[in-house]
């Protein structure tokens, strides 16, 4: 056995049987098929999606530091290596993070773009292939041939509306998670990830099934909805952030506690209740109290132990 | 992240990442979707060979162009010789390196036709072209402007009258002389399947599921059939009865008068060819790699061969001889007087067309776009011509 074999096994013929079944339940709408079987898998790679955004955002919370050490070390490269590694591994965010979740959504999303275009079968020679990955179940021999109408839109062929739509919904999103850039290298880089993705997807989107489009499309809304939830709208609108969520300030503790600490900050000992601590301190908040009290200095906290098996820094 | 004393850049990586994965969905396009390959099979009138080739696929970025237009050939049956060559039209790339077009290329899937001094010839780009058969030289095109949608099947001649189904769905007579229309009748969803005439009736199968008894005079309705799946094959007429297989896995024979079941036969994947009928006995290919033996009468398995490789291209039949072709290019004999089966020939090539036979030679045509002539009795190869 192959590994296009395996492939097709592990990942093309479930997918395929999926979508096919799926036409047949949603009535016989193929575009709807397409639009479920997006949210069901972007609703299964939820924990692995939320992780990798919180991750690039925590990333990019991080980079006015990082753009400290480049002007205290950007001669000595190795010295700079060093010292990022260092500000990484105090403020608890790993650049394995960001890619980590990538890699692992990678393969599922080619087997999706790939199921899509196989199920659409417009020429005889990709209709009479599709019958190798079909299941013995009844229900897709009945279903196929898919009619490929959906909307105003032919799903096997391409469409201008749905392109511009694909590009517009992945600058959003992209806009959404940047955070203003103060190295000039960075800001241009960022600019360009801004558009020319977009651009280049809208392009190829016009030139692939407008199928193909459809799931796009609702991908990136998905994602956009998601990043709303965990940060609101971003670098969207600059004056309306949205409350951030435990895990967020988690994050925006521990690399504000690295910004504050003396060089190297080998001596900041972040904590979950000594983070709290310091956030009402400073902000004056108010909070229903749960009993306790609250510590006079993060020093006299003790750290807490943890749910859930984070890992925890050592006293230096 | 870290090797050695050095950090990633997680900035340039993750970049890296989407424009693979951007070149990925890309490269899919030529492994999916493709452009119509076509490939017909072969038509032998008078020691010429009528044949229109597939069409080889281009590489490119993204994009699987037609690199041929699509064309009609005429070669000498004796010789494998080319008498002469007609392009059906032209295929243009859209520019970009997308997988757009702007016009469908010409592949030919059904096998071009042959009445009287005409060749006639159905074309993917939605066309009915009628040539002279000794020159090549058009007499006439259909519509005359513009396209139809696309046409996979053939074409079907019956006492001056031009028979055949399009992929919108409807079926088109046509006067054979001079291509006007004469009547259409519509069904519900594309028609991929070519028609099959009997005294008088014209039997067509549809993606609606429906196969559909239409008097040819006038193209009223006699009577439809409906079955679980789609139909994609070619209905066979055999003594009152016609037998047919669907995308439902089930061989179907009904009765031609009223369109009543008369027995079905379950596989386990799509008929997608036609079937040969030898006396009592019904030989199909089937999807699932095996060619099934039934008895026409009740539909009783008689005997099945595994051919390890699925049957797409029409079998032919020789006296008391069926040829049937695996898509991975071997051809099988089957004696369909004790259903013994013998390999006759294994080309090694991607056979997707109908088999021909005449006078005591196999032509097939395959997808590498050779036109193999073997001898029907000892195997032996007469020659290969490459129709490209």
């Amino acid at each position: 056995m192959g590994i296009g074999d395996i492939w097709n096994l592990i990942a093309m013929q479930p997918v395929i049987n999926v979508l096919v079944v799926l036409t047949n339940v949603l009535f016989n709408n193929f575009g709807l098929a397409i639009i479920a079987l997006t949210l069901i898998v972007n609703g299964a790679m939820f924990p692995l999606t939320l992780k990798q955004i919180r991750a690039s955002k925590a990333m990019q919370e991080m980079q006015p530091k990082i753009a400290e050490l480049k002007k205290k070390y950007g001669k000595d490269k190795e010295k700079m290596a060093r010292e990022q590694m260092k500000l990484y591994k105090e403020s608890g965010v790993s650049p394995a993070g960001c890619l980590l979740p990538l890699l692992i959504q990678m393969p599922i999303w080619i087997a999706l773009f790939q199921s899509i275009m196989r199920v659409l079968a417009v020429i005889p020679e990709n209709l009479a292939g599709l019958s190798q990955y079909l299941y013995s179940w009844p229900v897709v021999y009945s279903a196929l041939p898919l009619s490929n109408d959906f909307l105003w839109l032919n799903l096997s062929s391409g469409d201008i509306f749905l392109a511009l739509l694909v590009g517009a919904s992945m600058w959003v999103q992209q806009k959404m998670v940047m955070t203003p850039a103060v190295d000039p290298s960075q800001k241009t880089q960022s600019s360009l990830m801004l558009w020319i993705l977009p651009i280049m997807f809208a392009w190829l989107t016009l030139s692939f099934p407008s199928g193909l489009a459809l799931f796009w499309v609702t991908s990136n809304l998905f994602r956009i909805g998601l990043q709303y939830w965990i940060g609101g709208w971003g670098g969207l609108v600059k004056s309306s952030p949205k409350r951030d969520t435990g895990r967020d300030k988690k994050y925006k503790k521990r690399i504000a506690e690295v910004e504050e600490a003396p060089e190297g900050g080998a001596d900041i000992v972040p904590s979950s209740a000594r983070e709290e601590d310091l956030s009402y301190e400073e902000s004056g908040d108010k909070r229903s109290d749960r009993g306790g009290g609250y510590p006079k200095s993060p020093r006299d906290t003790k750290p807490k132990s943890r749910r859930g098996g984070g890992h925890r820094r050592k006293r230096g | 992240m870290r090797i050695g004393n050095k950090a990633l850049p997680v900035g340039k990586i993750s970049l890296l990442i989407v424009l693979l994965l951007v070149g990925l969905l890309a490269v899919g396009c030529t492994g999916i979707r493709g452009s119509p390959e076509g490939g017909s099979g072969a038509t032998i009138v008078d020691e010429t060979i009528f044949l229109a080739p597939s069409l080889k696929q281009a590489g490119g970025f993204g994009c699987s162009a037609p690199a041929v237009e699509g064309k009609l050939v005429a070669v000498n049956a004796e010789t494998g010789v080319q008498r002469w060559e007609v392009p059906l039209g032209g295929a243009v790339s859209s520019g970009g390196f997308g997988c757009s077009q702007t016009t469908i290329p010409v592949a030919v899937y059904g096998s071009p036709t042959l009445y009287g001094d005409l060749v006639y010839v159905a074309g993917y780009n939605g066309k009915i072209y009628a040539l002279n058969a000794e020159s090549g030289a058009l007499r006439w095109v259909y519509p005359r402007e513009g396209n139809m949608d696309s046409i996979v099947g053939g074409i079907v001649i019956a006492l001056d009258k031009l028979y055949f189904g399009c992929a919108d769905g409807n079926v088109y007579a046509l006067d054979a002389a001079t291509g006007d229309m004469l009547w259409e009748f519509a069904t519900e969803d594309k028609i991929w399947s070519t028609p099959a005439y009997d005294l008088g009736a014209l039997y067509i199968s549809s993606f609606d599921k429906k196969l559909y008894a239409i008097s040819a005079a006038d193209g009223t309705e006699k009577w439809q059939f409906e079955a679980g799946g789609a139909f994609a094959s070619t209905p066979l007429v055999d003594n009152g009865t016609i037998y047919i297989g669907t995308l439902d896995r089930y061989f179907y024979a009904i009765n031609a008068a009223d369109g009543t079941v008369e027995w079905e036969f379950q596989a386990e994947k799509w008929f997608w060819t036609r079937a040969v009928a030898f006396e009592d006995t019904i030989y199909v290919g089937c999807f699932d790699n095996k060619v099934y033996g039934l008895n026409a009468l009740n539909g009783e398995k008689i005997v099945e061969f595994d051919l390890e490789s699925p049957v797409r291209s029409w079998p032919v039949l020789d006296e008391d001889r069926v040829f049937i072709a695996t898509e991975a290019g071997e051809i099988y004999t089957i004696d369909a007087v004790n259903n013994q089966i013998l390999l006759f020939a294994d080309l090694a090539e991607t056979i997707y067309a109908p088999l021909s036979l005449s006078e005591g030679v196999l032509y097939v045509y395959t997808q590498e776009q050779n036109l193999h002539a073997i001898n029907a009795e000892s195997g032996v190869r007469l020659w290969i011509q490459p129709i490209s």
